[in-house]
């Protein structure tokens, strides 16, 4: 790893590059196809990844880009070169990844888990048969039977997992959906449409609005070219395009538009200068398939089990093969026991109970607005320890609001909750009055008609935000805005420009014995500050002067410290006598005055954050989560609402407030001090990969500001080198690598584009972080119930195998046939197993730590023995009482038995005699040994009632849990009698299935020892509930 | 991170194994100090004596409820199976006329077999009883009174008594004579106070033919029901089954016969599709001899 770090993160933005350096690019990059052949993708991949984009053709004139790409911009390319370069690039689309083949993925579920040992059960029951069959024709098809049976499980359990699997949907669907059909070229002199499939690099297109851009081109003239880059950069807002190179950075500068991005409005002439997979999109695309999908911690942990109970049956067949051999059993009786041993150690109908269990898990978390693509990610998001979040709309309620008013020196805050029915600051003030006429009037927003039964703050407005959040707030506070700007006629009006950076209009008033007309200005303050002369005080105007000005700049800078937006609003009103009713204003010429206005206040605007979400965030660092904003956004506008939610808590310092707060250099503070940092983009593109680990692991409460998308995944990488399972939310495009790097990707619902959604294991329908909160709280909890749903299901596995070790060792009548076993896993433990998924949890399990991935296992020392050794042995006790029985009371008293078996088993011994006396022919004896099985399957099924109850809790007793508080449990117990029943008495007739009538009394011999293991487990968790960290508990407690 | 354990080499896994053995900085064996292997040993000791007492515990509480004298159930012997003698391996009686040894193991276990048949023997230990009846012997009050067993001499088998026979059963002139029983079922009333009696064919034609002439002792195949009922080896200590000897006459040499036996009883069903056993016995007979 080591050294794969340094390639990967020391490559940079290519961007200062000269041209002269194009030839030894080209170079590299035949070098980079070599290595491609050795079978380097991932590694190439994820180098072009880290390095954003070594593009520099944005800084070429057009000369040079003709040089470049021996083309014509005037004339295009010719046909021939075209199909040249075409013939040599491929065609200008999106490759699709390559897939392992369906039928591949069905084989590999066949062989997955316990398939494998399943299999090899099989087979050895196949060539048993076939040694039986060459030495006797007549051999019994018993064997065959139950290969048969084990493969139709294997093929059964492999057809699910491989449903469940075939259900997750393909990432690269969603980009070629957005792959553009048509474009118009230049070629021969001659504007023809092609298909974009067709464009080669240095091809000459012409776009217009509306259009997708067909490949990534560099602009060579451009008329009001807007275009909408949110699919790549997640920034909603239009960017112009023109010609002119403005930016180091080719994401940033304006003459490069990039392949499946959307033209606006206007025009655009453009060359090729991508396409296909070596476009931007292209590569992200590419990246998100190679980054490829990281095994989710549950898989590792299933695997890990799944490896200690193969490895459990492996070795213990494997010494009872030796035994047997040894004890000289034929081999061939030796390979039927073998087979035998691992049919009962392998819990066959497990793996479908945790699929089952996941997905009821899911389907929960989906009604709280948590949609689980993948099944597993369902527990990773129980074991997460740090959640990356974006801020704008997971975090904030993504639409800008009023949260700050200033007026009469007096700073008023105002209600920034969803609903926000009531503004409660003081409004009685005559200069509140002028404010809201200003805020009202100036304003060129609008209610979209038609929508008056809707809630005011749920009304479609058309204009840009911060228009929205006021007009959404005058008219919360007075009502009809529409009809109050009817009142006062707009008679002219500047609109807002970045070179004027103000909005002027001017109005009739409404009074209509004031004819005097109403200027109304609004803009930045400093800038509105600067033309205004007075202000009004109490409604009062008041020359400005220094203590008013300095008051004004406080207020802004304090507000301006809260990450807010800052509105300066100013009017005057015209004199009657030098503008009468009929004087023509005319915005070309500024005819009336735009200075010494009067200064009425001040609004910030802020994104709120959502009003479940600081609850959430305090949730998360009691359940040991650290939560890390990552978001575009400046550094001070992130920070205030990172203080807002408490992702950076009231009373924690970054190393800046320390050095503010001691009056010192920020080099001179000490860094661990500081628990809170906010990381600049800019500075983490400088930092070295143990820099970054160095702020995650000193500072617990981290936000990164101004980063690109690009540097969110080094962010998650950063994380994942701690050790910590990450959770990221994303929405855009670009996002999608991030999402896929990460141990589980949280898309939005709402914002998330499509390619987000597909990246991510998961999608917020609701956009809101609160809903992660659920999510984790459901995970941990699966990951409880997943340990005790396991534990149920191995601990009948000692069970059924103990009968087979004592079988043949002690030589008596099989007590349990193999296919009774897989009655017991496959049949009557099933719905029980599930039914613990619907356990609630012991205690609050939102207030302990994330597990540890390595040390806190799902199935750990102490799980398998206490499984196995205790209640397991316990279990088969009770199943050889309810054995024994049957055979003393039917006419074989347990001594009789040891070392029968040869006699027992033999066709041509038809009376052999029990302990009185009797004669018993061979059928007599088998009917005997079926009711040996069905009364030790019924021993296992009543002493799993038992267990099914102790498993409810692993700490608690199991009346503080409530016995009946989960109703599944008992319908999984109402489902292991019921086909208990049905097995001995409907099929007690048909001989294959080797069940029989039992009489009623045998249904009950197990049933004290179902007692001592609820009395055991109850002594057990009291000891561990009384005596904590003692030694009891540390090897008692799983 | 999933690279970084796949990388591991053979080296390092050796290591990590060596130290999971013996750690010598936390001197730990197999992941556990002394002291904690101590005490799980001990914890196991302790619960594994627990358990033993508990299953020990349930066995004999579970046993005190059987008796010894008769089975507390006989669900599976409502039908009693019939058995051959000699038992051979694979219910195959085979006389080679060449080999003294093919037969002489058959007449060995006929032999012992037939020793508590001994004229001597019954006279001694059993009861003379009434023909045609059943000789019930009810407890009376008394508990478990033993109980005595009817008379059934080696001498009414006739010519398969084996008695001062030159032949040995017939064994060495290729005429041997083969033992039917019926399984002992305790409280069985068999024939139900009808007289019953066993019969032979050959199961296929060809065998019917094969097997040529027989004879059967007690005449007809008949057993009587003074034998009945059995009363369990506990009580009925000299208990001696009823046998019918079948001698055959003529077996067409060097062919396997396939022979059928079945008991013809009112309460006895002969036809049971799953087991063969079930009132009847199938066994197959080969006289090898050299022509």
């Amino acid at each position: 790893m080591g050294k794969k770090k340094s390639e990967v993160y020391s490559v940079e933005v290519n961007g200062i590059k000269d041209i002269e350096t194009t030839d030894e690019r080209d170079g590299k990059e035949e070098y980079r196809g070599l290595k491609n052949h050795l079978g380097y993708k991932k590694d190439h991949q994820k180098e072009e990844l880290k390095k954003e984009l070594d593009l520099d053709d944005h800084k070429l004139n057009t000369k040079e880009l003709e040089d470049k790409y021996g083309t014509n911009t005037i004339r295009g390319l010719t046909s021939t070169k075209a199909a040249e370069i075409l013939a040599q690039d491929g065609p200008n689309a999106l490759s699709p990844p390559k897939e392992t083949s369906e039928i591949i993925k069905f084989l590999k579920q066949m062989v997955g888990g316990f398939s494998i040992l399943l299999w090899a059960g099989a087979v050895l029951c196949w060539i048993a048969y076939g040694i039986q069959f060459s030495e006797d024709k007549s051999a019994s098809l018993d064997n065959v039977y139950l290969g048969v049976v084990l493969a139709v499980v294997v093929i059964l359990t492999g057809i699910f997992a491989y449903y469940q699997e075939a259900k997750s949907t393909n990432i690269i669907a969603s980009f070629s959906k957005m792959i553009p059909r048509q474009a118009l070229v230049i070629r021969d002199g001659e504007k023809r449409e092609i298909p974009a499939e067709q464009l080669v690099v240095g091809d000459i297109v012409e776009i217009k609005g509306g259009d997708q851009i067909p490949a990534d081109i560099r602009i060579l003239a451009s008329h009001g070219c807007k275009v909408d880059n949110s699919s790549l950069t997640g920034e909603s807002e239009p960017q112009s395009r023109s010609c002119d190179f403005t930016h180091e950075n080719p994401l940033e500068t304006k003459n490069i538009g990039f392949y499946s991005t959307t033209c606006l409005e206007g025009t655009a002439t453009g060359m090729v200068i991508n396409t296909g997979d070596r476009t931007i999109i292209g590569r992200i695309a590419s990246l998100a398939s190679g980054v490829g999908n990281e095994k989710t911690p549950i898989a590792i942990e299933i695997e890990h089990f799944v490896h200690i109970v193969a490895g459990v049956a492996v070795s213990i067949g494997v010494i009872f093969f030796i035994i047997s051999v040894s004890m000289k059993y034929a081999v061939l009786q030796s390979v039927i026991f073998l087979i035998g041993i691992i049919v009962a150690n392998v819990p066959e109908g497990l793996l479908a109970a945790v699929t089952v269990s996941l997905s009821l898990t899911a389907k929960r978390m989906a009604k709280k607005n948590c949609l689980v693509k993948n099944l597993e990610a369902v527990e990773t998001l129980g074991s997460t320890s740090i959640i990356c979040s974006d801020k704008t709309g997971t975090l904030t309620q993504n639409r800008m609001t009023v949260a700050h008013l200033w007026f009469d020196n007096q700073i008023y805050q105002a209600d920034t909750s969803e609903d926000q029915n009531a503004q409660i600051f003081d409004q009685s003030s005559a200069t509140w009055a002028s404010l809201s006429k200003i805020v009202t009037l100036c304003n060129r927003a609008e209610f979209r008609p038609g929508q008056e039964s809707v809630p005011i703050m749920k009304k479609i407005i058309v204009g840009d935000a911060s228009e929205t959040a006021l007009l959404k707030f005058s008219e919360v506070i007075m009502g009809d805005v529409m009809e109050r700007r009817k009142r006062n006629r707009k008679v002219a009006e500047i609109p807002f420009n970045s070179t004027n950076k103000f909005q002027l209009s001017i109005h009739e008033t409404e009074d209509p014995n004031d004819k005097r007309f109403l200027l109304v200005m609004k803009g930045a303050p400093e800038r509105i500050l600067e033309k205004c002369s007075t202000i009004m005080i109490h409604g009062h105007e008041q020359p400005l002067d220094e203590s008013t000005a300095e008051a004004f700049q406080t207020a802004y800078m304090e507000l301006g410290g809260l990450g807010e937006r800052v509105l300066g609003f100013c009017h005057l009103y015209l004199p009657e006598d030098e503008f009468p009713d009929t004087y023509p204003f005319d915005v070309e010429t500024v005819n009336f005055p735009t200075s010494d206005l009067c200064f009425v206040g001040l609004l910030s605007l802020i994104d709120p954050p959502r009003s479940t979400v600081p609850d959430a965030v305090t949730k998360c660092r009691s359940a040991g989560i650290k939560v890390i904003m990552v978001t575009g956004d400046h550094p001070i506008t992130a920070k205030a609402i990172a203080r807002s939610v408490g992702i950076i808590s009231a009373n924690s310092e970054t190393v800046e407030d320390i050095a503010n707060r001691l009056n010192v250099p920020v080099e001179q503070v000490n860094k661990t001090e500081a628990k809170a940092a906010v990381v600049n983009g800019m500075e983490l593109k400088e930092m070295s990969p143990e820099q970054l680990d160095e702020v995650l692991v000193n500072h617990t409460e981290i936000v990164f500001a101004r980063t690109s998308p690009q540097q969110k995944l080094i962010i998650v990488e950063g994380c994942q080198r701690q050790d910590a399972v990450v959770a990221v939310t994303g929405d855009g495009v670009n996002d999608s690598p991030a999402l896929k790097k990460a141990d589980i990707g949280i898309a939005m619902g709402i914002a998330g584009s499509d390619a987000a959604k597909n990246a991510a294991d998961m999608v917020l329908l609701d956009d809101n972080f609160a809903s992660i909160v659920t999510g984790i709280e459901e995970g941990r909890l699966i990951f409880d119930n997943l340990k005790k749903i396991i534990a149920f299901t191995l601990t009948k596995n000692i069970a059924e195998l103990c009968p087979f070790l004592i079988f043949i060792i002690a030589g008596i009548p099989l007590p349990i046939g193999t296919i009774t076993i897989l009655f017991i896993d496959l049949g009557t433990d099933v719905i029980p197993s599930i039914a613990l998924a619907y356990e609630k949890a012991e205690s609050d399990i939102m207030n302990r730590k994330p597990r540890h991935k390595k040390k806190d296992r799902l199935v750990n020392q102490q799980l398998a023995l206490y499984s196995y050794l205790h209640i397991g042995i316990l279990q088969s006790l009770g199943g050889f009482l309810a054995y024994f029985t049957v055979y003393a009371e039917q006419g074989f008293k347990p001594a009789s038995l040891v070392f029968l078996r040869s006699e027992w088993e033999d066709d041509y011994i038809n009376d052999l005699e029990d302990s009185y006396g009797q004669e018993w022919t061979r059928y007599q004896r088998e009917y005997l040994e079926w009711t040996g099985y069905t009364a030790f399957f019924v021993a296992i099924m009543v002493q799993q009632i038992a267990d099914l109850i102790i498993r409810k809790t692993r700490r608690n007793s199991i009346f503080q849990q409530g016995l009946f508080r989960n109703k599944v449990i008992w319908l999984g117990i109402a489902s292991q009698i019921i086909i208990a029943l049905i097995l001995s008495f409907g099929f007690g007739s048909i001989t294959a299935l080797n069940f029989t009538t039992l009489r009623v009394q045998y249904w009950f011999v197990a049933v004290p020892y179902a007692v001592v293991i609820w009395l055991y487990d109850e002594f057990r968790k009291l000891l561990i509930r009384r005596y904590p960290g003692s030694w009891w508990d540390k090897n008692m407690y799983y | 991170m999933v690279n970084e354990k796949e990388k591991k080499t053979g080296g390092q896994v050796l290591e990590e194994w060596k130290e999971f053995v013996w750690n010598p900085r936390t001197h730990e064996f197999m992941g556990r100090t002394g002291t904690s292997w101590a005490f799980i040993l001990l914890f196991y000791l302790v619960f594994y004596g627990f358990l033993t007492a508990l299953f020990t515990l349930t066995m004999w509480v579970m046993l005190q409820t059987v008796s010894d004298h008769i089975p507390t159930y006989q669900d599976q012997l409502a039908t009693p199976g019939l058995m051959i003698r000699p038992k051979t391996e694979n219910l195959e009686v085979l006389v080679n006329l060449s080999d003294t040894k093919s037969w002489n193991q058959h007449v060995q276990i006929l032999d012992k077999f037939l020793e508590p048949y001994n004229d001597s023997v019954q006279a001694q230990k059993n009861d003379v009883c009434r023909p045609g009846h059943y000789y019930e012997q009810p407890d009376n009050g008394v508990l478990n009174y033993p109980k005595r067993a009817c008379q059934f001499n080696r001498t009414q088998l006739g010519d398969c008594s084996g008695l001062s026979d030159p032949t040995h059963y017939g064994y060495s002139t290729g005429q041997p004579c083969v033992f039917i029983k019926m399984n002992r079922v305790i409280n069985f009333y068999a024939g139900a106070n009808q007289s019953m009696n066993v019969t032979c064919v050959g199961k296929r034609n060809e065998d019917a033919k094969n097997l040529g002439d027989f004879t059967m002792f007690p005449a007809n195949g008949n057993i009587d029901l003074m034998y009945f009922p059995y009363y369990g080896k506990k009580f009925h200590v000299n208990y001696t089954q009823p046998l019918v000897a079948v001698k055959f006459m003529n077996v067409t040499p060097n062919v396997e016969v396939n022979v059928e036996c079945r008991i013809n009883a009112v309460n006895i069903a002969t036809n049971d599709e799953r087991d063969k056993f079930a009132g009847r016995v199938a066994f197959k007979l080969r006289i090898i001899k050299k022509t």
